[in-house]
């Protein structure tokens, strides 16, 4: 029985398929970078709203039969199944009965199936207690038609939405944030309605026809500390009245703490909201950019190619600088780059990041580097350094890439003094400006130009200056190369020109090879 | 390139070290002006003798600087208020000169245009172009490096129209580079300007005494070009 259960626990953890079906079905329920989790909750959000707007409906009006079997069989049949699939994803048999089988061999005993039972059927059980799961099996019970009582746990189908709808869990997170002094707030409530109420109750029991009860008294006092006053009771004599005026004057002053309780919760937690919007907006991205430290190296990299806004994230330590950003109209977060829970919170399993170090001080940059890649190496990383030193320990820290930027500019300024002809040329190409534009044709998206030999390509006729072309067969950078060759898939063609000249070419030779 | 070339630094910090180490290399006279006390004495510190310490803002101190017509002036003051300041005051004193000035924003750049720099290089226009090219031009950038490392065959090179240069009076369409493997790209025309000229700006040349022509390609394949056209 033992070696069945082994057995089978091996093949599951063996299983690509067992591992893909799991993974895509969490990334569904949970993984909020998961692109297509979006999509999902959109579902999920529009059979909610459905089906609560059914079973209102229905109270008052009669519904088609088939409207009904759809929610009866339909919705609640998915809300089942994600039920299910919650609890399958929530822990994992196979693993702790590995675990258990290598323990038992480490330690040299008899492998015993029930501690990983006992461990899996725990943490089923745990997860089936928690709040969410709780409200999710109670959404599933309004289906059952025969008790018409159930329907009230309707509203557990609206409590659901919170699973979806980020913003209403923002909103509670907001309130937790303050969770010490609205329970203050609260028992103190509770202690002036007690104290009025019961304080009405003998001034007035007797004298007040509408107060017959303790809870008639308590009943007014809420009504009046909130300031409702519905009027249906109200003080006769004059200790009650004075009663009456305290608790109004100590219901306003409760009203006034509330409110700047949750005023100075949310304008506290706004830019962490914002900066919580910013991440999830880049994490829908396949491909994005986080640039570390928010300075001139990174304002000149942002305009000069025209980076698109949803495809990037600046992350600044220092405030001032962050409120500058904000107002040029950045992406920009205040954090520290060189943090490892900085950095993760970004989707770097999924998504292809680069990051840029680009903080004024090499030893920020360095680490950053080290941050980013001790999480992942697919993160590419290009960093600034002020020296060739500091550049060689970058790229020892794992960089893939460095720029001098003041070793650059020195090299150029040399040239403007000893090779002032070529001056402009070098900074022209440098920066990619006017004429001097350098840009690659990838034939894979521009396959009209497959088959062509390079002769018959009039690169004069559009202002441009072929240069060369890197060889996809030979893998091989060719520069200048012989007009008789004929222009293969896969190659790239890199040339040199206008902007717009560049557009035009490439416009006439779109074309995506299948 | 001549030995007497002179040039004037002003500024002695970090950004200015290796500039001074290069042009010494290149036989350059060099004056070094320091702005403050503790730049002076860093700058002795460090072995250089030929080194000034004056207030800039003071005109006549740099008038007595004996500066001549063919001087280079370069403003490396790592404050772009004094910057523009000196580069203003430079141009009106010696308005002749050329001025070369670092700047480290688009807006000093501008400024320092205004005040009469010649030449502007911004220390972070280039990487950050580079860093585009690294991010979505790989090929570009691997031939830009090529172009600009020290260690390499492959490069740009100046090539002036001396006097008894077969190629003089020639249009540039009718010479053929393809030839010798080197690609012209750009050009000085004197008729025209003393501006350098892309080639894909697409104007016809006529090649006269004393024109630069710019071409890039590999050292001996540019070397065997000059031969067969000085």
């Amino acid at each position: 029985m033992s070696k069945t259960i082994i057995k089978i626990a091996l093949y599951l953890n063996g299983s690509k398929r067992y591992k893909e079906t799991k993974n895509l079905f969490f990334n569904l329920l949970y993984n909020s970078n998961y692109i297509y989790k979006r999509y999902f909750d959109i579902f999920m959000i529009t059979l909610i709203l459905l089906s609560v707007g059914i079973l209102v409906y229905e109270v008052k009006n009669p519904v088609p039969q088939w409207v009904d079997d759809f929610d009866v069989y339909m919705v609640t049949s998915i809300f089942s199944l994600e039920y299910l699939l919650r609890l399958w994803v929530y822990n994992d048999l196979h693993r702790m009965v590995i675990k258990e089988y290598n323990e038992s061999i480490f330690l040299n005993r008899s492998f015993q199936i029930k501690i990983p039972l006992k461990a899996f059927f725990m943490g089923k059980f745990s997860y089936i207690t928690s709040p969410s799961a709780i409200v999710d099996l109670l959404a599933i019970l309004p289906a059952y038609r025969p008790l018409r009582v159930l329907r009230i746990f309707v509203l557990f189908r609206i409590f659901k939405l919170l699973r979806y709808t980020k913003s209403i869990h923002q909103f509670i997170e907001v309130f937790a944030t303050k969770r010490f002094e609205l329970v203050t707030l609260l028992f103190l409530l509770f202690f002036i309605v007690i104290t009025a109420g019961v304080a009405i109750y003998v001034f007035e029991e007797k004298a007040n026809n509408n107060i017959n009860s303790l809870f008639d008294a308590i009943y007014w006092a809420l009504i009046t500390i909130s300031s409702v006053g519905y009027g249906d009771i109200s003080p006769v004599t004059p200790a009650g009245r004075v009663v009456s005026m305290l608790i109004i004057i100590s219901g306003i002053a409760m009203i006034s703490f509330v409110t700047s309780v949750i005023v100075s919760a949310f304008s506290e937690k706004l830019s962490e909201l914002k900066e919580g919007r910013i991440v999830e907006e880049i994490n829908k991205n396949e491909n994005f950019i986080i640039i570390c430290g928010y300075g001139q190296m990174s304002r000149m990299f942002l305009r000069e190619g025209g980076i698109l806004s949803a495809t990037y994230v600046i992350i600044e330590k220092d405030k001032n600088r962050v409120e500058m950003g904000i107002k040029e109209g950045y992406n920009i977060i205040q954090d520290d780059a060189s943090r490892h829970d900085v950095i993760s919170k970004f989707n770097i399993s999924n998504a292809k990041i680069t990051l840029l170090a680009l903080t004024g001080s090499d030893i920020n940059n360095i680490y950053i580097t080290l941050n980013a890649k001790s999480l992942s190496k697919n993160i590419k990383v290009i960093v600034r350094a002020t020296n060739d030193r500091m550049g060689k320990k970058a790229i020892l820290a794992g960089a893939d890439n460095v720029v001098l930027p003041n070793i650059t500019a020195n090299k150029i300024l040399l040239f403007a003094i000893t090779q002032p002809a070529i001056y402009r040329a070098i900074y022209d190409i440098m920066t990619g400006q006017h004429l001097a534009h350098l840009d690659e044709i990838p034939t894979l998206y521009y396959y009209k130009l497959v088959g062509k030999k390079l002769k018959t390509i009039d690169f004069k006729r559009y202002q441009l200056l072929f240069i060369g072309f890197e060889c996809a067969k030979r893998k091989k950078f060719i520069f200048n190369p012989s007009l008789e060759l004929e222009i293969a898939k896969g190659d790239i063609l890199l040339i040199m020109g206008r902007r717009v000249s560049i557009e035009y070419f490439k416009q006439l030779h779109e074309e995506v090879s299948i | 390139m001549s030995n007497k070339q002179r040039a004037f630094l002003f500024g002695y910090s970090k950004r200015s070290k290796f500039l001074i180490e290069e042009l010494k290399k290149k036989s350059f006279l060099l004056s070094v002006i320091a702005s403050s006390k503790e730049a002076y004495n860093q700058a002795k510190e460090d072995g250089h003798i030929d080194i000034l310490q004056l207030d800039i803002t003071d005109d006549e101190a740099l008038e007595r600087l004996n500066v001549s017509e063919d001087d280079y002036l370069v403003s490396l003051l790592e404050d772009n208020h004094f910057n523009v300041f000196l580069t203003l005051s430079l141009h009106s004193l010696f308005p002749k000169n050329k001025i070369i000035a670092l700047s480290d924003s688009s807006h000093t750049t501008q400024k320092l245009k205004m005040a009469g720099a010649t030449k502007v290089i911004d220390i972070y226009q280039v990487s950050a172009n580079r860093i585009h090219n690294i991010l979505h031009k790989p090929l570009a950038t691997k031939v830009i490096e090529k172009l600009f490392s020290p260690d390499t065959t492959f490069s740009l090179r100046e090539i002036t129209i001396s006097s008894s240069s077969p190629l003089q009076n020639k249009m540039v369409d009718d010479i053929n580079f393809f030839k010798y493997g080197i690609i012209l790209i750009g050009m000085i025309d004197r008729q025209l300007s003393q501006q350098f000229i892309f080639i894909t700006s697409g104007l016809e040349h006529e090649l006269n005494y004393n024109d630069v022509m710019v071409c890039i390609g590999y050292d001996k394949d540019l070397d065997r070009f000059e031969a067969d056209n000085q």
